[in-house]
């Protein structure tokens, strides 16, 4: 009886062929674009609220005539309901050689003067944007407010 | 690397920082995935940890270790100059054992006199305390028959 019933769940009930394994085909998908959420890594008081409501700011735009954002990009956020702009210190995607990649995508969030919204950053900043070389911003605050480099 | 332990050259590999904050540096892909699918260094054969952890190829490096000798400096100590010290260290074995031999007679001697001062006091005693003795012994006997504190009834 228990080869009977072995033999019988090998086949799918419907008769049709069922793939169970689904292999995504699609390259990985790390850019950081319009729709996309992101991590607040500051203490500003907007970006806590945000992130402990489960409501983690999501990008509206990305400044600098491009579409895709990278680390030391400028973005414009949705957050809580509000628009803030914001700068990104870290990202999934590979940068390249000698350049750190994130387990997630990290926002500092920004006033419109392009000051910071917090007064300390929380996870590590990558070195490299010590070249600052955004034109649309001059991050030395932000900088200056990191407590860890990598 | 994080994962085999090899030394990664610029340029070469990716770096990676975890939420946490903690940093991982994987030589090539294999070693990368191999972390992501959580496999344990320890228990991977090719990687420095394992070999580490299972002492291979490391008794080349402990015969090659020269054993470090610690040479002990003559010093002179508080209550003796370095001359009387060497001196004391030079003793021939036969000194000593005259020496050894001296001493036990000296205490000897000494412990025959103590005896017999002793025995000496005693005789005095002896004679000036008589009849208290009696007494005493007496008292003596009394003692046991103390109230018992506790016990048997």
């Amino acid at each position: 009886l228990g080869a009977a019933l072995r033999i019988q769940a090998a086949v799918p009930a419907t008769g049709c062929c069922v793939c169970r394994n689904w292999i995504s085909t699609t390259p990985r998908l790390d850019y950081i674009q319009r729709r996309t959420r992101l991590r607040v890594v500051d203490n500003s008081e907007l970006g806590r609220r945000a992130m402990e409501a489960g409501k983690p700011p999501r990008v509206m735009h990305v400044y600098g005539k491009k579409l895709k954002a990278a680390t030391g990009d400028m973005v414009m956020v949705a957050i809580l309901g509000q628009k803030r702009r914001g700068f990104i210190v870290g990202a999934r995607r590979p940068e390249g050689p000698l350049r750190p990649q994130f387990d997630s995508n990290n926002l500092v969030l920004l006033n419109d003067e392009g000051q910071p919204l917090g007064n300390r950053i929380l996870a590590p900043v990558p070195s490299f944007l010590r070249a600052n070389r955004n034109p649309k911003l001059d991050y030395t605050k932000l900088l200056a407010i990191a407590t860890k480099f990598v | 690397c994080s994962f085999s332990g090899f030394k990664v050259y610029p340029g070469r590999g990716r770096w990676l920082i975890r939420t946490d904050g903690k940093t991982f540096h994987f030589l090539n892909s294999k070693c990368e995935r191999s972390h992501f699918q959580k496999k344990n260094p320890r228990e991977v054969s090719w990687t420095v940890l394992y070999r580490r952890k299972h002492k291979k190829g490391q008794v080349e490096e402990a015969a090659k270790k020269k054993s470090r000798k610690s040479h002990k400096a003559i010093r002179a100590v508080a209550g003796l100059s370095m001359a009387d010290l060497m001196a004391k260290r030079n003793q021939k074995p036969e000194f000593r054992k005259a020496q050894r031999e001296q001493a036990v007679r000296n205490a000897k001697e000494k412990a025959k006199a103590k005896e017999a001062e002793k025995k000496a006091q005693k005789q005095a005693e002896a004679k000036q305390s008589r009849p208290a003795g009696q007494k005493q012994k007496a008292a003596k006997v009394m003692k046991p028959t103390a109230p018992r504190v506790g016990g048997k009834r």
